[in-house]
């Protein structure tokens, strides 16, 4: 009989498919934050910039080969796919499944390394101690020296998580959800304080070790790469406000790397869930991440994007642009004498580009081509600066003609091929005039219904 | 022989490599040229009024030239203009000449060769090292190696620039204890690494060019659990194909397992 021939491998390929497509709602999946070349006598090496191996159809990355070791879980939390109520195959693989699965891909050059995460098996410190030895067979029997991202799971024994940091990069705690009370009614397993206290472990480890690695140079590394975290976005009814809030304390307060956003997808279908007819809340997640950027290195606070009066986020303006129209006063900002943290809040102007922009004005003062030629982007960045004192061209300094411009731009302001000439508007620039007439407006035409 | 300034322009031949474009920008210096009327051209394409020198690459000179640029501009920049030179433009011989004396003018400090991008050679050098650091970034991510029967590990790229060099570093040292190679169809060039050795590129003549490779038992069995693997990390409420194509240029997907 044919197919009976190598049982084995039928078997692989199915847990693989299962495993991942548990796992695939899990976004905080980075290889960045570590250094490590390799060592000569095992494979792998880690660079710090992280290296994204493919990239999915949704367009997300795929940095590291993302299994849950098992979906098999005690929890009924309302949300996940992988819920003990919810009925789906499960499968749970054997550690050595997962190791000869990294190395043979990681030599293939297909990934990065491993993330690892497990529905709750048994009780959280079981679960913790089997994703244990799965990283030390990885770790030591393999001798795999690549990435490795596990989840900490919450409610877990303290030395389980911290023997299990000495042999990641990452960890993570998944916040799930922004508050407490959406927490308490979408996961009734679990509870801020649990998932809290495993991420507090974390930070003190790793500022411990921190102490250590100064004192003897060859101390085993602690979560190198630091923590991350994730929250699901739209499942229950916080504002941007409260969210962005929260983000700004986890930085502060328990200096995590990343928070990472997950727009909610309802794949229970559980009553007390949203439903979301138009798809996932996309556009609200990317206003967030674009929010992150601006309190981790533009220098903002999440009080001067958002207050209590406008809790969410404009959906035309990205948050910079927003910012800048309500602080009018501020701007236009000279180019060629400004300082960088006045350049970073200037939309169109990034990080790169500012200290491109400071680099460069050392050596001759700076037009708006050299400006194009650095990497800002023009069309959003003329209407709040000026090149010794002049601006590209005339602007109504008011919020709304600044908005009618940003919003509709192609509409609007007509530009040269090389994109910086500005000449008139005539009758025939319109940008619905080249529009092709429809059969629909032909007939209404031809029977004198114009 | 000197010659009176403005007088002549002097065109220097090189050819496509590294060391002679070195080579002819110490010919400069060593010749006292005026460095406003002298070029440097790749191709053999004829100008009027001037005077062609070729160019015969010199180790020593190469070598030369290397420790000036690392002394004057650091590691970091030098190294810029070595990735610069591994463009597939023809104009990035001046390009970098034109850097190089600007820089040296200027007396400008470590770290800062390409501050003044208002310079449009400057720039022109600079984008061109950054096509270049692109393209071996995005080399790192989607090359792919495949398991040939005995246990070699075998890759086929065809990057436009010459990127092979900045490469073998990365892999040589993530993969010390494989054997394996890179093969560039479009330059016929090899970068070999044997397990636990030194890597060394090998340029190849036509009949050299791989085929009838046979790959090891288990192959096509991680190829396909490969596949599968994107596949079922794909959130389909997500679809999203046009940022696919941004991320993954479509030009890497022929060499990628997982589209074909």
């Amino acid at each position: 009989m044919e197919y009976l021939k190598n049982p084995q491998d039928k078997a692989i390929e199915d847990k693989l498919q299962i495993l991942t497509d548990a796992a695939k709602y899990d976004v905080a999946c980075t290889s960045s934050g570590v250094d490590r070349p390799g060592d000569g006598k095992s494979i792998g090496s880690c660079v710090a910039a992280g290296i994204c191996h493919s990239f999915s159809g949704d367009g997300r990355c795929i940095s590291l080969l993302k299994i849950l070791l098992t979906n098999e879980c005690v929890y009924d939390c309302k949300y996940c796919r992988n819920r003990n109520s919810s009925d789906i195959p499960r499968a749970t693989f054997t550690p050595e499944e997962v190791c000869t699965l990294t190395m043979e891909f990681y030599r293939r050059n297909y990934i990065e390394g491993l993330f690892l995460s497990s529905g709750i098996i048994g009780s959280p410190t079981f679960t913790m101690e089997l994703i244990y030895r799965t990283v030390w067979l990885l770790r030591n029997r393999y001798r795999f020296n690549g990435y490795v991202h596990v989840k900490a799971i919450p409610g877990a024994a303290p030395e389980a998580i911290e023997q299990t940091g000495y042999l990641v990069d990452r960890m993570s705690v998944n916040l799930e959800l922004p508050t407490a009370e959406g927490l308490r009614s979408l996961a009734p397993n679990k509870h801020r304080k649990s998932i809290l206290t495993p991420m507090r472990q974390i930070q003190n480890g790793i500022q411990i070790n921190r102490g250590d690695l100064v004192l003897y140079r060859n101390a085993p590394k602690f979560v190198g790469g630091g923590q991350s975290t994730q929250m699901i976005i739209g499942a229950t009814p916080e504002s941007d406000y409260q969210i962005i809030n929260v983000a700004e304390n986890l930085y502060r307060k328990f200096e995590l790397k990343r928070v990472f956003y997950s727009a909610f997808v309802n794949v229970t279908g559980d009553k007390s869930l949203p439903a979301l007819p138009g798809g996932p809340p996309l556009l609200r997640e990317h206003r967030l991440y674009q929010a992150d950027w601006l309190l981790r290195f533009y220098g903002f606070r999440a009080e001067e994007l958002l207050d209590e009066k406008r809790p969410f986020f404009n959906v035309m303006l990205d948050p910079k642009e927003d910012w800048a129209v309500r602080h009018l006063e501020r701007f236009p900002v000279e180019i060629n004498r400004a300082p960088i943290e006045e350049l970073l809040r200037v939309p169109g102007i990034g990080v790169k580009s500012a200290r491109r922009i400071v680099a460069a004005r050392r050596s001759g003062s700076l037009a708006f081509g050299d400006l194009k030629k650095i990497g800002v982007v023009l069309k959003r960045a003329l209407y709040f600066i000026t090149c010794n004192g002049r601006m590209m061209y005339p602007v109504k300094l008011d919020e709304d003609s600044i908005v009618r411009g940003l919003t509709s731009e192609k509409d609007r302001v007509q530009f040269g091929s090389d994109g910086m000439s500005y000449r008139q508007l005539s009758l025939f620039d319109d940008a619905a005039f080249t529009r092709p007439v429809t059969v629909q407006e032909r007939q209404q035409a031809a029977v004198g219904q114009l | 022989m000197r010659r009176r300034k403005g007088t002549y322009m002097i065109v220097y031949r090189c050819e496509d490599t590294l060391e002679s474009v070195f080579t002819a920008i110490y010919q400069a210096y060593e010749e006292k040229r005026n460095h406003n009327d002298t070029y440097l051209s790749l191709t053999d394409d004829p100008m009027l009024f001037a005077e062609d020198i070729p160019v015969v690459a010199d180790e020593e000179k190469t070598r030369k030239v290397m420790g000036t640029l690392r002394r004057r501009f650091g590691w970091e920049d030098s190294e810029k203009l070595c990735m610069a030179l591994a463009s597939e433009d023809e104009g990035k011989a001046q390009a970098v000449y034109r850097t190089v004396v600007q820089g040296l003018r200027g007396r400008c400090g470590r770290g800062h060769l390409f501050d003044n991008l208002a310079d449009s050679q400057v720039y022109k050098a600079f984008a061109l090292a950054r096509g270049v650091s692109t393209e071996a970034g995005h080399q790192k991510q989607f090359l792919r190696f495949q398991e040939l029967e005995g246990g070699m590990l075998y890759s086929r790229i065809g990057p436009k620039n010459d990127v092979m060099v900045f490469l073998m570093p990365h892999f040589a040292d993530r993969l010390s204890i494989e054997n394996f190679v890179i093969y560039d169809e479009k330059r016929n060039l090899f970068g070999i690494h044997p397990g636990q050795g030194r890597w060394y590129l090998l340029r190849g003549e036509e009949a050299d060019r791989p085929a009838g490779l046979r790959f090891s038992d288990k192959e096509l069995q991680y190829q396909e659990l490969f596949r599968q693997f994107c596949h079922s990390i794909t959130i389909e409420e997500r679809r999203n194909r046009k940022l696919q194509a941004g991320m993954l240029p479509l030009r890497f997907r022929e060499y990628m397992v997982e589209f074909q």
